[in-house]
């Protein structure tokens, strides 16, 4: 696996968030993360990138341990996240945005390319380029933080709650451009959603989150159809 | 006579706004209201009396020793100071006291090593010019184009580099800038050590001009101050134009007023307008 958090716990000021959660993603792999409202799943991926570090637990990827990293290490090392809430620099330019992005790298022609790449992706972000990016509206923005995300070349992509505050119209394109960098860029996806429906579609295998633990997992195929999934995750009663 | 003011405040302003542009880069990084900076500006003017004034060296080399002094100064403040403060305490008035505590720190070291004298040193450069009805000192032009020249470079570096891109995104989201890839300690102390620097070489210019004296530094503080709150705090664009508005409104008071009320009405002016414009005029309610 290229990813591999085992037992992981976080507390928040003796709040517990997270109580012994493990999950894996395999190289390539698309995997989601459902679960309701403080379920743990951005505390999980807090504690992926090395902004809170977990009390207990091993966090590895591709052998390294992760969990005593600091945060701008963990981007050098091929991980890279769009945060919840979208997160873009309100005042720097969308060119400025991406640009930082790419800030860990050195490969000056990669970067180029991969530019290239982002702004072939997302056209709406070339129409902006020169825009401050905290003028646009939210769809455009998630675009912005993921190319942001992109721009750093990672090898796995950790995406919190893409499809939050989304128009449903972009919600479908967004879900769109994750398959497709997910298959084209052969980035692997560690999506948290409470969109469980788009996420369980778009993903090969899920965890589902309940108060801080491991409520159920397996092919996300399979998920669609469960009866405990679809009862608490995807409509119908709560 | 007109010209003359409008002369004078864009001297006062120009120097003005390079101060204001070091408090604010400092806040705008960091949330930290430098106290100390006036003490910064005159330890940048003692260190360019002793290297120019004291010891004989060329002018441009007492420039380079204020900065490098300054940005030492800059990095001991934020590594041992200031981040461990921060990393234990989020209260804003923890680190307001160490700010404030590194102020009285920065003075007395000052007057212990400098002594209490007023000190002076030789003009620079000699001669007057004149602009239409307007007298402008040598010296005086040198300040304005050597800040002017340190404002374009500083934004030029902030708007086009990698580290400048690399702080403004700090300031802007601390935590998204980290997942960039940016080691908020190494930019912090960057950041800092440029604010000082800024600071110094504010007060390594003027020493040339009307001299420094070890309890000049709250002054400047709080004039600073005025000028970031003028312009907006933590906003490039609202320290110069505060710097600038603050130089021609003192200049304009000190022509009509000289019996010393400038700063009075000015005070005065300032609270009614954080009344009305409590963000200042480029300021952003920074969430």
């Amino acid at each position: 696996m290229q990813l591999e958090a085992t037992e992981i716990h976080v507390n928040y000021d003796h709040v517990r968030a997270v109580t012994g959660v493990s999950l894996s993603v395999g190289e390539g792999e698309t995997v989601a993360l459902i679960g309701a409202n403080g379920a743990g799943k951005t505390t999980m991926l807090r504690a992926i990138t090395g902004l809170t570090r977990p009390d207990s637990g091993e966090i590895r990827y591709e052998g390294h341990r992760l969990d005593t990293m600091a945060p701008n290490d963990i981007v050098r090392a091929g991980i890279a996240m769009v945060p919840e809430g979208r997160r873009v620099f309100p005042y720097m330019s969308v060119k400025d945005n991406l640009l930082i992005g790419a800030f860990a790298r050195t490969d000056k022609n990669g970067v180029n390319a991969t530019l290239e790449m982002v702004l072939g992706r997302f056209p709406r972000l070339k129409e902006r380029y020169s825009q401050a990016a905290g003028t646009m509206s939210g769809g455009e923005q998630q675009m912005l933080v993921i190319g942001r995300a992109l721009m750093a070349k990672p090898k796995l992509l950790l995406l919190d709650e893409p499809s939050l505050g989304i128009a449903p119209k972009l919600v479908q394109d967004i879900a769109r451009s994750i398959v497709a960098i997910n298959r084209d860029e052969k980035v692997s996806v560690l999506l948290v959603e409470q969109n469980s429906r788009m996420a369980l579609r778009i993903s090969h295998r899920a965890y589902a989150l309940a108060t801080g633990a491991v409520a159920l997992e397996g092919a996300s195929k399979e998920l669609l159809q469960d009866d405990r999934v679809k009862r608490l995750y995807l409509g119908g009663e709560l | 006579m007109t010209e003359q003011v409008i002369v004078n405040g864009i001297y006062s302003g120009v120097q003005y706004a390079l101060i204001a542009l070091g408090l604010t880069l400092i806040f705008a990084l960091m949330n930290v209201l430098n106290f100390a900076h006036g003490q910064m500006y005159v330890l940048g003017a003692f260190v360019t009396y002793y290297v120019y004034g004291v010891l004989g060296l060329p002018f441009w080399l007492a420039l380079v020793a204020t900065a490098l002094t300054l940005g030492i100064v800059g990095v001991l403040f934020e590594k041992f100071l200031f981040r461990p403060v921060l990393r234990r305490s989020s209260r804003e008035e923890s680190s307001m006291l160490l700010a404030a505590g590194t102020a009285l720190l920065l003075e007395s070291l000052i007057l212990i090593v400098f002594g209490e004298k007023h000190r002076g040193v030789p003009s620079v450069v000699s001669g007057v010019i004149k602009i239409g009805d307007a007298y402008l000192p040598m010296g005086r032009l040198l300040v304005i184009v050597l800040s002017a020249i340190l404002i374009g470079g500083f934004i030029l570096f902030m708007q086009y580099t990698k580290p400048g891109r690399a702080l403004r995104a700090l300031a802007q989201d601390r935590e998204a800038a980290q997942l960039q890839g940016v080691d908020v300690g190494t930019y912090s102390m960057i950041g800092f050590a440029m604010g000082a620097m800024l600071a110094g070489m504010a007060g390594a210019m003027l020493v040339a001009i009307s001299g420094v004296n070890s309890g000049l530094g709250t002054w400047i503080s709080i004039k600073a101050f005025i000028m970031v709150m003028i312009g907006g705090a933590g906003v490039v664009s609202g320290a110069i134009v505060g710097g600038l508005i603050l130089g021609m409104i003192e200049s304009i008071g000190y022509q009509m007023l000289p019996g010393g009320e400038t700063y009075l009405f000015i005070f005065i002016g300032l609270i009614i307008f954080l009344a009305i414009r409590p963000h200042g005029l480029m300021g952003k309610p920074w969430g």
